[in-house]
């Protein structure tokens, strides 16, 4: 039959919207793996992206909103939208780094450039709000210009790291520890002291002063007479510049996996099943009687035996190792929801890490407006 | 140039030779410029000259170190 036969094919079902948006996962394939939910895909539906039909399917449930580790999930949502955020929240969101290092003195083992290279590393923090709103962008002074025509209080903090190791005159005879045996033999990220500039005094209190987030990052292992002069400016700079400005440790998103048990899995083998997952995905429980009673269940005749119930498919890593086993085939289906997001945030300090969300979404608002007008120009041209 | 034509620049010696210059800061003598030297063993820390042996004058270690540069030095945290 030609399609344009006339016959209007009927609405899909609420199971064929459901499979639409699964990603198969098989044995040794995936399938179903791009988005359908465009116009002209399917026959009689439209499918057009509509703003009042995307307020009432999104969705953003939290799993874990601790300070520097967050858990959500986005619903609803395209996988170009959602990895825009997670590109967003890795390289477009601006921290404070460590980026010109001056060595007065360096005769500990680790060469200057390494040790200038694990400085840049070392995530600071202090107050956000004078980081924020107070602090701009350094720019390099441009040819012919002063070095320092461009540093001002207002781009750039001063730290600086001096130690000298020493003899412990008072260590125990027989210690074999060289942090006993030796003032200042490890040195930590906490030895770095902030140098307010200009203003800076005034705007980061005692208490919220620029200092580093992990106090224990070991930076340098000195013995006697080994001795570090390090004085150190800070700039404000984006992830994509250096993977030192990145606000986060990691920034990632999964989609949610489904488990659908089509025939029942019963004694032994229920056993089995639950061992072919992650701790807490799957789980046994009896036969009620209920359900041994009702025809086609494929439970009759088992009541009180175990069988498989799917607890929590979220905490699952979709390892298929269910897959390998011939007694499963046929019995479960693997998949993913395509539109059903689970981030994971990790703040490497400086900013919460639900903060960093949140700009993320102020990021991205900021550059559609910018897109906005440009889309608007291309029309008016053609 | 080859290797035997290379001649040391001190502010004595023929101006002409390349590098000697009259616009050299440091100042050279006969004996060349002293400069100091830390024993790879004992530590020592000892002016040595041009004719001096190469061994500490402590503790006979025959490995020294030069002294870092008192400058500054400027890197890029990358």
């Amino acid at each position: 039959m030609a399609p344009s036969a006339g016959k209007k094919r009927a609405p899909p079902t609420a199971e064929e919207i459901d499979e639409r948006n699964m990603v198969g996962v098989n044995k040794e394939t995936v399938t179903n793996t791009t988005s359908n939910d465009y116009p002209d895909n399917y026959a009689n539906e439209e499918h057009a992206w509509d703003k009042d039909d995307f307020r009432r399917s999104f969705k953003v449930q939290w799993h874990d909103n601790q300070q520097f580790e967050a858990q959500f999930s986005l619903i609803g949502i395209d996988a170009s939208i959602a990895n825009a955020f997670r590109r967003i929240l890795i390289a477009e969101i601006p921290t404070l780094a460590i980026e010109t290092v001056f060595v007065n003195n360096n005769t500990s083992v680790i060469q200057d450039e390494v040790l200038a290279h694990r400085l840049g590393l070392i995530p600071f923090t202090g107050s956000k709000k004078v980081i924020c709103d107070v602090m701009g962008f350094w720019q390099k002074p441009a040819e012919g210009e002063d070095t320092w025509s461009t540093t001002f209080d207002t781009n750039t903090v001063g730290l600086s790291l001096k130690a000298k190791c020493t003899h412990n005159k008072d260590a125990p005879q027989d210690s074999k520890d060289p942090k006993v045996l030796y003032h200042n033999a490890h040195i930590y990220a906490k030895d770095i002291t902030f140098d307010p500039l200009g203003g800076q005094s005034e705007w980061f209190t005692e208490d919220d002063k620029i200092r580093p987030v992990n106090p224990d990052i070991l930076i340098a292992k000195l013995r006697p007479g080994q001795e570090l002069d390090i004085e150190m400016h800070m700039h404000k700079g984006y992830g994509w510049d250096h993977s030192k400005y990145s606000p986060v440790a990691t920034a990632s998103y999964r989609l949610m996996p489904t488990i659908k048990i089509t025939q029942p899995i019963l004694g032994e083998d229920a056993k089995k099943f639950v061992q072919c997952f992650m701790p807490g995905v799957a789980g046994v429980e009896k036969v009620t009687r209920q359900e041994a009673r009702t025809p086609d269940s494929g439970y009759e005749g088992h009541e009180g035996e175990l069988k498989v119930v799917v607890k929590d498919a979220m905490r699952d890593t979709v390892s298929r190792e269910v897959l390998r086993h011939p007694e499963f085939e046929g019995k479960v289906k693997l998949g993913r929801r395509r539109d059903h997001f689970i981030f994971s945030i990790e703040s490497s300090g400086q900013w919460d890490s639900d903060e960093l969300f949140l700009e993320a979404v102020k990021t991205m608002k900021r550059k559609c407006s910018v897109l906005k007008p440009q889309v608007t120009n291309m029309v008016y041209t053609f | 140039m080859s290797r035997e034509a290379y001649q040391v620049p001190t502010a004595s010696g023929n101006n002409s030779a390349p590098g000697g210059g009259t616009n050299l800061s440091r100042t050279f003598d006969t004996e060349g410029v002293t400069m100091n030297y830390i024993c790879g063993d004992c530590g020592f820390k000892f002016p040595l000259r041009r004719q001096d042996n190469i061994r500490c004058q402590e503790c006979g270690c025959r490995i020294l170190y030069k002294e870092r540069t008192k400058r500054m030095v400027q890197f890029e945290a990358r």
